[in-house]
C-alpha cells in the first residue's frame, strides 16, 4: 500500500520539467540515431508521453507542426483493441490513417510504460518511414486511388512482445520496403528512443515516488487545461465561419469546398467542419487525426505559440467532422498527400478567426507544401540522385505587419530549404535562380503579404524525372479587411525549342539535358485597403525594387519622382483622393 | 629584466578584467574595473595603468573582447553593399526559409544584413566543380561599385556563388574593387571557404559590417598601450589568438572571444591537474554556460549562430567556435509564479542592477540569490570580503511572498527555488554531454564563475559526476587567466567532397592537406612570426549520401595507405559514438579538410600554496537544508592549506565565490589551492 501524502509544489515542478525534459530527450535520441534524412534532417517525427489511460498527451516534442496531438489517437487505438492484453515490454505499430494515422508512410510505435505490474504511461514515436511499399518508390504519391496503392497497412499489432521482437512482424516489414535497411535501422532507433523515455520515467519514480509521479502528471494536464482556460479569456467570443475551395485532388479537376464554423465561449473551442466537401478521388485526403493536427496549429497560434502543449491544453478543443469529408475520409480513401487536405483544414480556421485576432493571426499564406520531385540516375557517373523538397512562398500580412516572405508553409517548421551549392554538388543541376518571386507580385494592401520564391533548376545530365504537386493555385490565399488576394503557386516546365508549360501538378515526368524546371510559389495575403499604405513604404518598396512604379501608381495610389527616388506628396494625395472616390 | 609582463585583458558588459604575470618572477597581479561602455578602450588603459605594469614591461598583450557580438546584437553596423552572382541576389533574405517559431502565424525572419536596393547583381558563374561557367563581367563590378559607393555603403561584400571550390572571380572582382574604392572590400572565400552560400555568404556580410568598428577600436587601443604593434595579439572563438592585423582583417574570428577564455582557463586548471577529459561550467549572474572537453581539446565547430534559441533561428557565421551551450539560469535568476500558480525560476534575471533583493540596491524580485541567503547557504551578512554587504530582512520578505503564494514555509520556498534551478543548470550539462552521446560521468566538472561552484556539487548529485574542482583562480578574472593560457592559432578549413575509396585518394589528402598547411604558414609568416608551428589535421566526414559530419583527427605527415584505414576506422568509431550506429559497408565521404597551425606559448603555471598555516576553527552556521535545520561549518576558503580535507556538509567561503559540499560528499585543497569535491555516495 502505497501512502498518499501532499506533494511540495517545488518537487512538482521539477517532475514536470523532467517528464519535458524526457519527451524531448527521447525526440533527440531518434534523431540522433536514425539512418534516414526525413528524420534527422527534415525533422519529420514527433514523439510524447501519453497517461496510462492511453487518452491524455502528457508531453510532446514535435519536429514540425502537422505532427501537433496525432500521438494520442494511437495509444487510446493499442487501449481499445488490445485492453488487459497489454504487457511490459511489449511495442505496438499502427500507421492507418482512417482510426490513429496521417499516411502509410508515418509509422507510430506505442511502448507501455510499467513500473512493477503497474501501467504509468505510453512512450509514443510517430514518423515518416523512407518506404513502405505500394505503387511507387518512397510510397507517397500523387496519382493513388486508394490506399491499397500506398504501401503496406500495419493495424496496431505487436512488434515486440514482453521485450521479444516479433520476427515474423520484422520480416514483414523488410518484405514490404524497398529499402529495408533503412527502414529497420529507424525502427531500432525509434524503439531505443522510446526506451530512452521509459528510463527517464523509471528514475523519476525511483527518486520521487510512483504517487507523486502520477499526481505530478494529473498536475501537468490540470495546469495545461487552466492555462489553455485563462488564455481563451483573451480571445474573442462568438460564431465565426468561413468557406474556402481546395484547387482539386490530382485525380479530377473539380475544385472541393472547405466550410466552417468555429464557436468559441469560456470553456469550449468548437470547430465544425460540416459542410466540407466529400472525400476526394485523389491522394489529398486528410485523415481524421491529421485534421485534428492541423485545427491544433492554429489553435496553438491563438492560444499560445510558447507553451509546452499536452492534452489538458487541447481539453477545451472539440472538432466535428462528418465522416466521408475531405477532412474525415474512410476506407478505402486514398490519404498519401494528406499535408495538402490538412493545410486547409488549419487554414480555413484561421481564415474565420484572422479579422477577429489579428494581434495573432495574419492573413493567408500560400499555404501548398509544393512538395517537389526531381530525380534519377545521373549517366555521367551511373549515380542515382533525387532532390525531395517543399517549397518556400509568401506569408500573409498582418495588421501591422507585412507578411513574410519565402518562408516554409504551416504544416512545416524547422524545415531547412537545402542550399543550392549543395544541391550543385550532389545531383546533376544548376541552380540559375533561387530568389524572391516579385514578378507575379503579392497581396497588396495597407500591410503587403510577402514574396514567394522562384527556383529554376537546368538539368546537366542526359534524363530525369520531375513531380510536382501545388495546391492554391487556382485559389491563392486570401486577404483581410480590402487588402488583396495573394498569388498563385505553380510550376512552368522549359523544354528546349518548346514553348514554356505552366502545370500544377504533374507525376513522374520526363525532363532532358538543357530542359528547366522552374519552382514558383506565390505571395500571400495582404491586410487592409493598399491605398491607406504608409507612402513612405511604399517608396521603400520601390526602392527595393519589390514592386515597380507602375504598382506604386496603380494599386498604391503613390507617386515617385523617378530622378530622386523620392515621394512626390502633392501628386499622390491628388491620386489617391481620385481613386477612393 | 624588462618586457617580462604578458597580460590578459577581457572586456565584458559590466567589468573590465586584467591579469598580469611574469613568468621570470612569477608575480602575478589582478585588476578588475567597470567597462566604460562609451569609449571601451578608456577602461582598458585605466586597468592597465592600475596593474602598475608599465608599457616598457609589457611583453604581450593577450585582448578579449565583446565589440564584434555587441555591434551585430546592437545593430549598430556599418552600411554594407553587397555584390553577387546573378540570380542570387535573395539569398540573405530568403535564408533557409526554416519557421524556428513554429506556431507563431505572425513570424518575422532575422532582418538581412543588406537591404535589397544594396545587394547588386553581375554577370559571372562558376560551377560545382570549380570550373567556370562565365567569365567575370568586370564592367559591371565597376557599375556596382560606383552605385554602391553613391549610396554611401562603408564596406563592400563579394559572395559569388561556388566560391568556395574556385576563388577566381571573386578574386578578380576584389581586385578591380581594391583598386577604385576607398572602402573595406571583403571576398566571401577569404572569410570562409566552407559550402552553402547563405551560410558563408552570412559570415561575410557581417564581417564586413563589423569591420570598420572593430579596426577603430583596436587601433585606438593599441596607440594607446604600446608603440609595438606585434606585442598585441586578439582572442578568437576557437581558443586561440592572432594578432591585432589579422583581428582587423577578419573581426568575425573573434565573436565569441570573451566566453572562450573561460574554457581556455577550466582546460589549464585540468591540464595542471592532470585531468584530460572535463565539463567547464561557467556559472553566471544571469545565464550558465557549460562545454565539454575531451583530451584537453576543446571541441571547434563551424556551426554557430549568433542570436539563436529556442525560437529564433539567428546569423550563421560559419568560422571555428568552441562548442558551448548556454540556458537562462544564473545567480540572478528571478523566481516567479506563472499563470496557472506554479513555481518558475528564470530565464529572466536580475543582472546587475538592480540585482538581487538582498544587495538592497532596489531591486524587489527574489532571485536564487536571495533564496541562498535566506536559506543560510550563502552569508547573510556580507559578500566580496564585506565590500557588498547583505540584507537577509529584504530577502526574506521577498521569498515570503513567493511562500505564500504557493502555501508553503518560507525555508521550503527558498530551499525549492535552489532546488529548480540547479535542475536548470544540470541540464546545460545534459545538453553538452548526454544529448550527444557521452555519460557525464566519465567526466570531471570544473566549475566556475560567480554562481558555477555554488551549482557544481548539487549538479554532481543529480548527473552522478564524481569529482568536481574549483579553481583557485577567483571566478572573477578566471576568463582573463585563460587568455594568458592561449596559443598563437590559425587555421583553414575547405570543403572539397571526396570520397575514400577514390582511386586517387592518396594524391588528393596529400595535396589538400599540404596547400592548406602551407596557406596557414603563411598567415604566421604575415605576423613576422618565425617561431616553430605545430600543424593539425582534421576532416569533417560522413557516410555517403548523409547530411550530418563528424570531426576526426587526421595523421600528419605524408599519407599512406594505412593512414586511410587508420582514418576509416576513426570516423566509423566517432560515429558510432555520437549517432550508436555504423555502417561499415558504405561509401564514406570528406566534406572539409581542416588544418589548424599552433605555436605554444610559455603557459602561466599555477602557483603552489605554501603550506604552513593552520585553519582557524571554522564557524558554525544554522543553515536549511534537505528540509531541515543544521548546523554547517563554515570555512575561510583562503586559509586552508594544501592538503586539508574535510567531510560534507560544509561551506567554503572566499571574496568572491562560496562553494557548498553536500552530504555524502567530501572536499580537500589540493597543492595549488584548488579545492576538489569528491561523491562518497555509495
Amino acid at each position: 500500500m502505497t501512502i498518499k501524502h501532499e506533494t511540495s509544489p517545488f518537487t512538482l515542478e521539477i517532475i514536470k520539467n523532467g517528464l519535458i525534459v524526457a519527451s524531448e530527450e527521447m525526440f533527440y535520441a531518434w534523431g540522433r540515431t536514425a539512418k534516414s534524412p526525413v528524420i534527422y534532417e527534415v525533422l519529420d517525427y514527433a514523439v510524447g508521453i501519453i497517461d496510462a489511460s492511453g487518452e491524455k498527451l502528457v508531453t510532446q516534442a514535435p519536429g514540425i507542426p502537422g505532427f501537433t496531438g496525432v500521438l494520442d489517437f494511437a495509444a487510446k487505438e493499442v487501449v481499445d483493441m488490445w485492453g488487459e492484453d497489454v504487457q511490459p515490454g511489449d511495442v505496438f505499430v499502427s500507421n492507418v490513417p482512417y482510426d490513429s494515422g496521417t499516411h502509410l508512410n508515418d509509422v507510430t510505435l506505442i511502448m507501455p510504460i510499467h513500473h512493477g505490474e503497474k501501467r504509468i504511461g505510453f512512450a509514443v514515436a510517430k514518423g515518416h518511414w523512407s518506404e513502405v511499399g505500394g505503387m511507387h518508390f518512397g510510397s507517397w504519391t500523387s496519382d493513388s486511388t486508394e490506399i491499397y496503392q500506398e504501401g503496406i497497412q500495419y493495424p496496431c499489432i505487436k512488434l515486440y512482445e514482453e521485450g521479444k521482437p516479433n520476427r515474423s512482424i520484422i520480416e514483414i516489414i523488410k518484405y514490404n520496403s524497398r529499402m529495408p535497411d533503412f527502414v529497420l535501422g529507424d525502427m531500432y532507433a525509434q524503439v531505443a528512443s522510446m526506451r530512452v523515455a521509459e528510463r527517464r520515467m523509471k528514475r523519476l519514480v525511483d527518486k520521487y515516488g510512483l504517487e507523486t509521479i502520477l499526481t505530478s502528471m494529473d498536475k501537468l494536464l490540470e495546469d495545461g487545461e487552466n492555462y489553455a482556460k485563462l488564455k481563451m479569456k483573451e480571445i474573442p467570443k462568438g460564431t465565426f465561419t468561413a468557406e474556402d475551395w481546395i484547387d482539386d485532388d490530382g485525380i479530377t479537376d473539380d475544385p472541393i469546398p472547405v466550410k466552417v464554423e468555429v464557436k468559441i465561449t469560456d470553456e469550449e473551442f468548437l470547430v465544425d467542419f460540416t459542410g466540407s466537401g466529400k472525400q476526394a478521388a485523389g491522394s489529398i485526403n486528410s485523415a481524421y487525426p491529421s485534421t485534428v493536427s492541423g485545427v491544433r496549429e492554429t489553435y496553438m497560434a491563438m492560444i499560445d505559440p510558447y507553451t509546452h502543449p499536452n492534452g489538458g491544453f487541447f481539453a477545451p478543443l472539440n472538432i466535428i467532422v462528418p465522416k466521408g469529408t475531405v477532412f474525415n475520409p474512410q476506407r478505402p480513401a486514398p490519404t498519401s498527400t494528406f499535408w495538402e487536405g490538412m493545410s486547409h483544414a488549419a487554414d480555413i480556421v484561421w481564415k474565420a478567426l484572422a479579422p477577429h485576432a489579428p494581434e495573432k493571426l495574419s492573413a493567408g499564406h500560400f499555404l501548398s507544401i509544393e512538395a517537389t520531385i526531381l530525380g534519377g540516375i545521373d549517366d555521367r557517373t551511373m549515380t542515382p540522385f533525387a532532390i525531395v523538397e517543399p517549397q518556400p512562398g509568401g506569408w500573409g500580412a498582418g495588421i501591422d505587419m507585412d507578411g513574410e516572405s519565402a518562408l516554409v508553409a504551416c504544416g512545416d517548421g524547422e524545415t531547412y530549404i537545402a542550399s543550392s551549392e549543395v544541391y550543385e554538388r550532389r545531383t546533376p543541376i544548376i541552380v540559375e535562380r533561387y530568389a524572391l518571386n516579385t514578378e507575379d507580385e503579392t497581396g497588396h494592401g495597407r500591410y503587403r503579404g510577402g514574396f514567394g520564391a522562384v527556383r529554376n533548376y537546368r538539368l546537366l545530365c542526359s534524363e530525369a524525372s520531375f513531380t510536382v504537386t501545388a495546391g492554391r493555385s487556382k485559389y491563392p490565399p486570401w486577404g483581410v479587411e480590402g487588402g488583396m488576394k495573394g498569388t498563385p503557386n505553380y510550376a512552368v516546365i522549359y523544354h528546349q525549342g518548346e514553348e514554356p508549360k505552366r502545370v500544377m501538378k504533374i507525376a513522374a515526368h520526363k525532363v532532358r539535358k538543357g530542359d528547366m524546371v522552374s519552382l514558383v510559389t506565390g505571395g500571400g495575403g495582404g491586410w487592409g485597403d493598399p491605398l491607406k499604405r504608409d507612402p513612405d513604404l511604399v517608396v521603400n518598396d520601390v526602392l527595393n525594387e519589390y514592386i515597380t512604379a507602375e504598382v506604386a501608381r496603380n494599386t498604391y495610389g503613390v507617386e515617385i519622382d523617378p530622378d530622386t527616388m523620392t515621394l512626390n506628396l502633392i501628386k499622390t494625395r491628388k491620386l489617391r483622393n481620385s481613386k477612393s472616390s | 629584466m624588462v618586457s617580462s609582463y604578458r597580460v590578459g585583458i577581457d572586456i565584458g558588459g559590466a567589468f573590465t578584467d586584467l591579469v598580469a604575470y611574469d613568468s621570470a618572477t612569477k608575480d602575478l597581479r589582478w585588476v578588475k574595473v567597470e567597462s566604460t561602455p562609451l569609449e571601451l578602450s578608456e577602461g582598458v588603459v585605466d586597468c592597465i595603468n592600475r596593474s602598475n605594469v608599465t608599457q616598457s614591461e609589457v611583453e604581450q598583450i593577450i585582448h578579449g573582447q565583446t565589440v564584434v557580438i555587441n555591434t551585430i546584437i546592437e545593430r549598430k553596423g556599418v552600411n554594407v553593399g553587397l555584390i553577387t552572382t546573378s540570380g542570387h541576389r535573395d539569398v540573405l533574405e530568403i535564408q533557409r526559409a526554416n519557421r524556428r517559431d513554429m506556431y507563431n502565424f505572425k513570424y518575422r525572419k532575422p532582418e538581412s544584413i543588406v537591404p535589397r536596393h544594396l545587394r547588386l547583381e553581375i554577370d559571372e558563374r562558376t560551377m560545382a566543380d570549380g570550373t567556370i561557367l562565365k567569365e567575370l563581367n568586370g564592367v559591371q563590378v565597376e557599375e556596382a561599385s560606383r552605385t554602391l559607393v553613391e549610396k554611401g555603403v562603408d564596406a563592400i561584400c563579394v559572395s559569388f556563388m561556388n566560391s568556395y571550390v574556385n576563388p577566381l572571380n571573386e578574386r578578380k572582382a576584389g581586385d578591380i574593387l581594391r583598386n577604385s574604392v576607398d572602402v573595406p572590400v571583403v571576398l566571401s572565400h577569404e572569410v570562409t571557404r566552407e559550402w552553402r552560400e547563405y551560410e558563408r555568404f552570412s559570415t561575410a556580410t557581417l564581417n564586413a559590417y563589423v569591420l570598420p568598428i572593430l579596426e577603430n577600436y583596436l587601433n585606438r587601443l593599441q596607440n594607446s598601450v604600446t608603440d609595438d604593434p606585434r606585442k598585441c595579439m586578439a582572442m578568437t572563438s576557437d581558443g586561440g589568438m592572432v594578432s591585432f592585423d589579422f583581428a582587423r582583417k577578419y573581426p568575425i574570428y573573434t565573436v565569441e572571444s570573451g566566453p572562450v577564455a573561460g574554457v581556455m582557463g577550466a582546460i589549464s586548471v585540468a591540464e595542471a591537474i592532470g585531468e584530460k577529459d572535463i565539463i567547464a561550467l561557467d556559472g553566471g549572474s544571469t545565464t550558465t554556460k557549460a562545454s565539454l572537453i575531451e583530451g584537453l581539446n576543446p571541441e571547434v565547430t563551424t556551426e554557430y549562430y549568433v542570436e539563436r534559441d529556442r525560437f529564433r533561428p539567428g546569423y550563421p557565421i560559419m568560422v571555428p567556435v568552441v562548442r558551448t551551450v548556454e540556458i537562462g539560469n544564473g545567480g540572478t535568476s528571478i523566481a516567479w509564479i506563472d499563470e496557472v500558480g506554479r513555481i518558475r525560476v528564470g530565464p529572466r534575471a536580475a543582472g546587475a542592477y538592480p540585482g538581487p533583493v538582498c544587495y538592497g540596491k532596489g531591486g524587489d524580485k527574489p532571485t536564487l540569490t536571495d533564496a541562498y541567503v535566506v536559506t543560510g547557504m550563502l552569508n547573510p551578512e556580507y559578500l566580496l570580503a564585506g565590500e557588498l554587504p547583505i540584507h537577509k530582512d529584504l530577502a526574506t520578505k521577498a521569498i515570503e511572498g513567493i511562500a505564500s503564494e504557493l502555501g508553503t514555509g518560507l525555508m521550503e520556498a527558498a530551499e525549492g527555488i535552489i532546488k529548480l534551478a540547479n535542475e536548470n543548470a544540470a541540464y546545460a550539462i545534459d545538453l553538452v554531454s548526454v544529448q550527444r552521446g557521452y555519460d557525464p560521468r566519465d567526466f570531471t566538472l570544473i566549475a566556475y564563475g560567480g554562481s558555477g561552484p555554488m551549482f557544481a556539487p548539487f549538479i554532481s548529485e543529480e548527473l552522478e559526476i564524481g569529482k568536481i574542482v574549483v579553481p583557485a583562480i577567483p571566478p572573477g578574472v578566471f576568463s582573463a587567466w585563460g587568455m594568458l593560457n592561449t596559443d598563437v592559432r590559425h587555421s583553414s578549413i575547405q570543403t572539397n567532397i571526396t570520397r575514400l575509396d577514390a582511386p586517387n585518394i592518396l594524391k588528393i589528402l596529400n595535396k589538400s592537406y599540404g596547400d592548406l598547411e602551407e596557406e596557414v604558414a603563411k598567415m604566421f609568416q604575415s605576423e613576422g612570426n618565425q617561431k616553430t608551428t605545430v600543424m593539425e589535421r582534421y576532416a569533417d566526414i560522413r557516410y555517403y549520401g548523409q547530411e550530418h559530419t563528424v570531426k576526426v583527427t587526421i595523421p600528419s605527415g605524408k599519407l599512406t595507405e594505412k593512414d586511410v584505414k587508420t582514418i576509416l576506422e576513426a570516423f566509423h568509431d566517432t560515429h558510432e559514438r555520437e549517432y550508436e550506429f555504423r555502417l561499415p559497408d558504405d561509401a564514406v565521404e570528406i566534406v572539409n579538410f581542416h588544418v589548424v597551425g599552433l605555436q605554444r606559448v610559455q603557459k602561466l603555471e599555477l602557483t603552489e600554496i605554501v603550506n604552513d598555516s593552520t585553519p582557524g576553527e571554522p564557524q558554525d552556521r544554522t543553515v536549511y537544508i534537505n528540509g531541515g535545520y543544521e548546523a554547517i561549518p563554515v570555512y575561510e576558503r583562503p586559509e586552508l592549506p594544501a592538503g586539508f580535507d574535510l567531510n560534507g556538509p560544509a561551506i567554503l567561503e572566499d571574496p568572491t565565490a562560496t562553494i557548498i559540499v553536500l552530504h555524502e560528499q567530501k572536499a580537500s585543497v589540493d597543492r595549488f589551492g584548488n579545492v576538489v569535491i569528491w561523491s562518497v555516495r555509495k
